[in-house]
C-alpha cells in the first residue's frame, strides 16, 4: 500500500497541474472573446463594414472592449453590426455615441471604433442602438485621387499651349523671349526711360530751390532731423544701459573667480594638514 | 507483390479486430484500476521530463528561428502570437506524440513481446486472468489520457522556451507576452489539437500493445516487435495529424 500511494500522489500532481493549465487556457481565451463575465449588446447600422468580420476587436477611447458578435445584411444598403461589451464600460457610452469602423495599422484586422457623443448624459441601454459614421472607403480616396489627376491633365495641357504659343505664336510676349529686335528695342526704352527719369530729378531740385515751394521741403526736412535725433537718442540710452549691465556681470564674475580660488587655496591647505597628520600618525 | 500486398492488409485487419476487442473490454468488467494507475504513472509523470526538455528547446528554437523573417517584416511583435500559435496547433501534439511514440511504444512493444515469447501470457490465460484486460487495455487507455497531459505540459513549457527566446534580443515583460499569446489564440487552435492528440495516444498505445502482443516466438522477435512499434507508431501520427488538419480545415 505504501509502495502504492507513493507514485499515486505524483501521477494526481501530474495529472492535475496537467488539466489545470488546460483549464486556465480555456478561461484565458474564453475571457478574451467575451465568454465570461457579465456583458451587454448593442447595434449599429452601417452602408458598408469594409470587411469587418465577427470576432473583431470593438474600441471605445483606444481600449478593446469587446468583440463584433453578428453581422448581418438587413436590406441592399445597409447592415447591421451587434456587439457584446464588457458591463464595466457601459456607464462610459451614451446613447449618443458614434460607431465607425477603422482598420488596425496598414495591414492588420479591422476595428470598430466607439468615438462619444458631446451633448447625451443618459447611458445606454442592453440592447440599444448607436448611430455610425460612414468611414473613408478606399473607392472614395480613388474618386478624389482621380479628380485631381484630371485636374492635372488639364493644366499640362493647358500648359503645352501655352509654350507652344511662347515659342511658335506672334504675341509680344512670345516676340519678346525669341525676338532680338524686340528685346533691343524693349533695353532701349528703358534706357531711355532712365535718361527721362534722370531729366524728372533734376527738374525737381530746380522746383526745391524755387522760393515759391522753399517753404514746404524746408519744413520736411526739419520733421526728418527731429526724428533721426530722436532716434538717436533713444539708442545711446539702450546702449548706455547694456554697458551698465555688462559691467555689473563682469564684476560678479570676477567676485566669485576670487571666492573660488580662496576655497581652493583652502581646501589644499586642509589637505595638506590631513596629510600631515596622517603622516604623523603613521610615524608614531 | 501480391503477396505482400495481402500480408500488409492482413496486418490492418488484425489490427482493427484489435482495436475492436479493446473497445469491447474497455467496459466489461474486472476494471484493473491499479494496473491502469500504474500504467498512467509510467506512461505520464516518467515521460515528463523528456517532453519538458523538448518543449522548452522548441519553443526557443522556433522563436529564434521565425524571428529574422518577422523582423524583416517589421512585424516582431507577433512573434508571440506565431510562436504559440504553431506551438499550440502543430508541434507540441506532434513533437509529444513522437516522443511518446519512441519511448512508449517500444516499451510496451518490448515488454508484451517479451511477455508472449516467455510464455508468461499464456500462463496468464491458464490461472484465469484476462490478459487482454490485464495488459492491454490499461496500458491503451493510459496513454489515451496522459498523451494529452503531456501535450498541455508541452504547450505551457513551449511558452515559456518561446519567451526566453524572445528575451535573448528583445526586450519584452512576461505579462505582455502573455496578453500577446492570448490575443491571437481562439478556442479553434486549442480544441482541435486538444481532441487530435487523445487519438494520438489511442494509437501509441495501441500499436505498441498489438505488436508486442502478435510477437512470434523468439527473442529476436522482441527487438523487431519494440522496433516496428516505433516505426509503425511515428507513422500513424503522422497520418493522422494529416488526417486531422484536413477535418479541421474543413468544417472551420
Amino acid at each position: 500500500m505504501d509502495k502504492q500511494s507513493g507514485y499515486t500522489w505524483k501521477l494526481g500532481m501530474f495529472v492535475t497541474i496537467g488539466l489545470l493549465l488546460f483549464i486556465i487556457a480555456i478561461y484565458f481565451i474564453g475571457k478574451q472573446k467575451n465568454l465570461f463575465g457579465s456583458t451587454f449588446n448593442i447595434t449599429s447600422q452601417f452602408k458598408t463594414v469594409s470587411g469587418l468580420e465577427v470576432g473583431n476587436n470593438v474600441r471605445f477611447s483606444g481600449i478593446n472592449i469587446g468583440t463584433v458578435e453578428e453581422i448581418r445584411l438587413i436590406n441592399d444598403s445597409s447592415v447591421v453590426v451587434s456587439m457584446v461589451i464588457k458591463d464595466e464600460v457601459r456607464e462610459f457610452i451614451k446613447t449618443d455615441a458614434r460607431a465607425s469602423i477603422g482598420s488596425d495599422g496598414l495591414m492588420g484586422d479591422k476595428v470598430l471604433t466607439i468615438s462619444p457623443g458631446v451633448k447625451s448624459t443618459k447611458v445606454i441601454e442592453n440592447g440599444g442602438a448607436i448611430a455610425s459614421v460612414n468611414g473613408i472607403e478606399m473607392n472614395d480616396i480613388m474618386k478624389s485621387v482621380k479628380k485631381s489627376v484630371d485636374n492635372a491633365g488639364i493644366i499640362t495641357e493647358e500648359l503645352a499651349i501655352f509654350s507652344h504659343s511662347m515659342n511658335n505664336g506672334n504675341g509680344a510676349l512670345a516676340r519678346l523671349v525669341r525676338d532680338d529686335k524686340m528685346a533691343n528695342s524693349v533695353s532701349n526704352t528703358l534706357s531711355n526711360l532712365e535718361s527721362g527719369t534722370k531729366g524728372f530729378s533734376e527738374n525737381m531740385e530746380a522746383a526745391k530751390s524755387n522760393f515759391l515751394l522753399k517753404g514746404y521741403f524746408k519744413k520736411k526736412e526739419k520733421e526728418k532731423e527731429k526724428k533721426q535725433e530722436e532716434l538717436k537718442e533713444k539708442k545711446e540710452e539702450q546702449k548706455e544701459k547694456a554697458e551698465k549691465a555688462q559691467k555689473e556681470k563682469e564684476e560678479k564674475a570676477k567676485e566669485q573667480k576670487e571666492k573660488e580660488e580662496k576655497q581652493k587655496e583652502e581646501d589644499a591647505k586642509k589637505a595638506e594638514a590631513e596629510k600631515k597628520e596622517a603622516a604623523d600618525k603613521a610615524k608614531k | 507483390m501480391i503477396l505482400t500486398l495481402k500480408n500488409t492488409f492482413e496486418e490492418v485487419g488484425n489490427a482493427t479486430l484489435f482495436a475492436k476487442q479493446f473497445f469491447k473490454e474497455v467496459f466489461i468488467p474486472p476494471y484493473e484500476t491499479r494496473q491502469f494507475l500504474k500504467q498512467c504513472y509510467i506512461i505520464g509523470y516518467k515521460s515528463l521530463p523528456l517532453v519538458a526538455i523538448t518543449g522548452f528547446i522548441m519553443g526557443l528554437v522556433l522563436t529564434m528561428q521565425s524571428r529574422p523573417t518577422l523582423v524583416k517584416f517589421g512585424a516582431e511583435s507577433w512573434l508571440p502570437g506565431m510562436v504559440a500559435l504553431s506551438l499550440i496547433r502543430e508541434i507540441a501534439p506532434v513533437i509529444t506524440a513522437l516522443i511518446c511514440a519512441g519511448k512508449i511504444s517500444s516499451g510496451i512493444g518490448a515488454e508484451l513481446g517479451s511477455m508472449k515469447v516467455t510464455e508468461q501470457i499464456d500462463a496468464m490465460e491458464v490461472s484465469a486472468i484476462n490478459p487482454y484486460n490485464y495488459l492491454v487495455v490499461t496500458r491503451i487507455l493510459a496513454c489515451t489520457l496522459m498523451v494529452p497531459i503531456l501535450v498541455f505540459f508541452a504547450d505551457a513549457i513551449g511558452i515559456m522556451g518561446g519567451y526566453v527566446g524572445v528575451n535573448i534580443h528583445g526586450d519584452v515583460n512576461f505579462r505582455r507576452y502573455l496578453t500577446q499569446i492570448i490575443q491571437s489564440l481562439e478556442f479553434l487552435d486549442l480544441i482541435p489539437a486538444t481532441i487530435k492528440t487523445f487519438f494520438f495516444g489511442f494509437f501509441i498505445g495501441m500499436i505498441g500493445c498489438y505488436k508486442g502482443f502478435n510477437a512470434a516466438n523468439g527473442t529476436e522477435s522482441v527487438g523487431r516487435a519494440a522496433n516496428s512499434a516505433v516505426v509503425t507508431a511515428s507513422l500513424t501520427i503522422f497520418i493522422i495529424d494529416m488526417i486531422a488538419v484536413q477535418i479541421t480545415d474543413l468544417f472551420f
